[in-house]
């Protein structure tokens, strides 16, 4: 039953997400790809796929949205996928959910499977048998929630127990809108996230601020990875992010 | 809140009434999409609640408890009628017994300030906004909103059970609770038999009881659908990942509203394995579409849509169906399989806790 519960282990067999192409798919647990996969577990590029919805990619990555209860994290997701923000319209999230987006990434269709987690902390025995499939993970917290932020060393915690060592990781301080409420400073977070050795930056699923790059930057993170070309400068992306994000308020950018 | 000293919540069929009218059901949620086949469904099934209601008047006339009996069992089957729910539900989950014998106990509750716990305030706090925004009762906006009734069942029931204190899910159901009854401590007392009594450990911390019985599900599908078992098997697809929300939010959201109220009338009367009929029900009538996916979303997203459509619309025939479609399941199968899975899982916990 419990299939995947079991094999848990750090760095070895990183599985990746399902391909449509079941073609040499020997049942294996947690390797659904059909064409031939890098040790990385990535979709080979050069074997275009069709996912459920009917659209065509080149590679597809696993990408998890954690971090404290209502900071945010399934708002993000909806302005990322539908590019709304419905004020009072969403529910607390109940167990694990994921939604699929693909980007274009230099010429490239890049499939982002993002799930969405349950942030109260009993839920995490349930969610963390899923963080060790990922390729990325957002950690969120809410500028306008101190224990929020607090809590952002725990969780990192909780992703080295259980993640992939490799796994990129990215820290997001959400509601960056809420100039009123804030409690968290940017310089707060981007200390943290210097301590910790992770990208950071402020997002807004209220008026979408860096909400698209936070996604395209860790895509592109993960395509970089999978492809290495020779001639290739490596991707940095932490001097992507501070090249590309803008600032919470008016005149920073 | 408007609470009168009974503890009514005097507004709700007024505003029913009123300006609800139009764009919402009669429980005050949004129209969804497809309301047109619902209603449909529902001119029909007026006529049979009306029957019901008669004999369900007539069986109740002068009693306030409920007997256990093959009659009684078949009339709740066959669907309690919105007027009596609260009544039956009250007596037959024993909630009625037990505000009976604790008066007052439900104020105390709230009265005791000092040593309310601030995190389990906070928690609460959170889902306030995000339970139902859908239902015109439990939006900020409403001038008879009741978070506040809500906020109050659920710090109540935390301090009343620390040791579940408050879980993300059990929002919705005392949001349904308050709706049916419109009543908070009757809301309260029914919450204490779903939780205490009627559904396994399914909210504490550990959450023990919901992963067992989404693995005892597993294990009746393995025998009762076996090709569904296989392709969750082929695709690895873990039973929680489709299935936790079905049983932490006991259908609600996952199923229609009315078909939801059907589930619970035989919740509170018959227990928790009903929740096994339904999910089984689900499963079994729609395996050919399940049996389609090619692959781990797919499958996952055939589990969303096999909740929707005429099949789950038309509680009546659908109530009918649990009942038939995944064949005999009794209570001691079940008790052997959660205790089989129960072990099963706490070795597992054991060996895999990093």
């Amino acid at each position: 039953m419990s299939r995947k519960k079991n094999l848990k282990g750090k760095g070895s067999s990183k599985s990746s997400i399902a391909s449509p192409n079941k073609s040499s798919n020997n049942g294996k647990s947690g390797n659904g790809i059909g064409s031939v996969a890098p040790s990385n577990g990535v979709v080979y590029p050069s074997r275009p796929s069709v996912s459920s919805s009917g659209e065509f990619y080149d590679m597809a990555f696993k990408v998890m949205l954690v971090g404290d209860s209502g900071v945010g994290k399934t708002c993000l997701l909806v302005r990322f996928k539908d590019r709304a923000f419905l004020a009072g319209s969403f529910i607390s999230t109940v167990g694990i959910d994921f939604r699929n987006k693909v980007l274009t990434i230099d010429m490239l269709k890049v499939k982002l499977q993002i799930w969405d987690t349950a942030g109260q902390e009993r839920f995490r025995s349930v969610t963390h048998a899923y963080y060790r499939d990922a390729h990325a993970l957002l950690l969120l917290y809410d500028v306008t929630n101190k224990a929020s932020f607090d809590n952002i060393k725990a969780w990192l915690t909780e992703i080295h127990d259980y993640a992939q060592q490799d796994v990129v990781i990215m820290l997001l301080g959400n509601k960056a809108d809420a100039t009123h409420d804030r409690v968290v400073k940017r310089e707060e977070g981007e200390s943290l996230a210097k301590a910790f050795g992770v990208p950071f930056m402020e997002t807004s699923a209220k008026s979408g601020l860096n909400v698209e790059l936070a996604f395209t930057a860790v895509a592109k993170e993960l395509k970089h990875r999978s492809i290495k070309e020779p001639d290739d400068p490596k991707f940095q992306l932490q001097d992507y992010v501070n090249k590309e994000m803008k600032t919470a308020g008016c005149c920073s950018s | 809140m408007e609470t009168e000293k009974n503890g009514n919540i005097t507004q709700v069929h007024q505003n029913n009434s009123t300006k609800a009218k139009g764009s919402v059901d009669s429980y005050g949620f949004e129209k969804p999409d497809g309301y047109e086949s619902y209603e449909e469904m529902m001119t029909e099934y007026l006529a049979v609640l009306t029957r019901r209601s008669a004999k369900w008047s007539k069986l109740m006339k002068g009693k306030v408890k409920v007997e256990n009996n093959l009659k009684v069992k078949r009339y709740v089957r066959k669907g309690v009628p919105n007027e009596h729910r609260a009544q039956i539900w009250m007596a037959a989950s024993g909630a009625q017994a037990q505000m009976e014998k604790n008066p007052g106990y439900y104020q105390s509750l709230l009265g005791m300030d000092q040593q309310r716990d601030p995190k389990l305030e906070e928690t609460v706090r959170t889902d306030m906004h995000r339970t139902f925004p859908d239902n015109v009762h439990f939006r900020n906006s409403s001038e008879t909103c009741l978070q506040n009734v809500l906020y109050n069942v659920l710090l109540a029931y935390g301090c009343h059970n620390p040791s579940v204190g408050y879980c993300q899910g059990m929002n919705f159901i005392a949001g349904y609770l308050i709706i049916i009854t419109k009543n908070e401590e009757k809301s309260f007392w029914l919450m204490d038999a779903l939780i205490g009594r009627i559904l396994p450990d399914y909210y504490t911390p550990a959450m023990l009881g919901l992963k067992t019985d989404q693995e005892v599900l597993g294990e009746l599908v393995r025998v009762k659908v076996p090709a569904v078992w296989q392709a969750m098997a082929q695709h690895d697809v873990m039973w929680t990942l489709v299935v936790s929300r079905w049983f932490i939010c006991l259908y609600i959201d996952v199923l229609p509203v009315e078909t939801v109220l059907r589930i619970w009338d035989c919740l509170f009367y018959e227990g928790s394995k009903i929740l096994f009929r339904v999910a089984l029900t689900l499963i079994r009538h729609h395996q050919a579409e399940l049996l389609q996916a090619t692959s781990m979303p797919e499958l996952c997203e055939r589990f969303k849509l096999i909740t929707q459509g005429a099949f789950t619309n038309d509680c009546h025939t659908f109530m009918q169906e649990i009942f038939k479609e995944p064949g005999s399941l009794s209570m001691g199968t079940v008790t052997k399989l959660r205790e089989t899975c129960r072990g099963r899982i706490l070795a597992e916990e054991v060996s895999v806790s990093p």
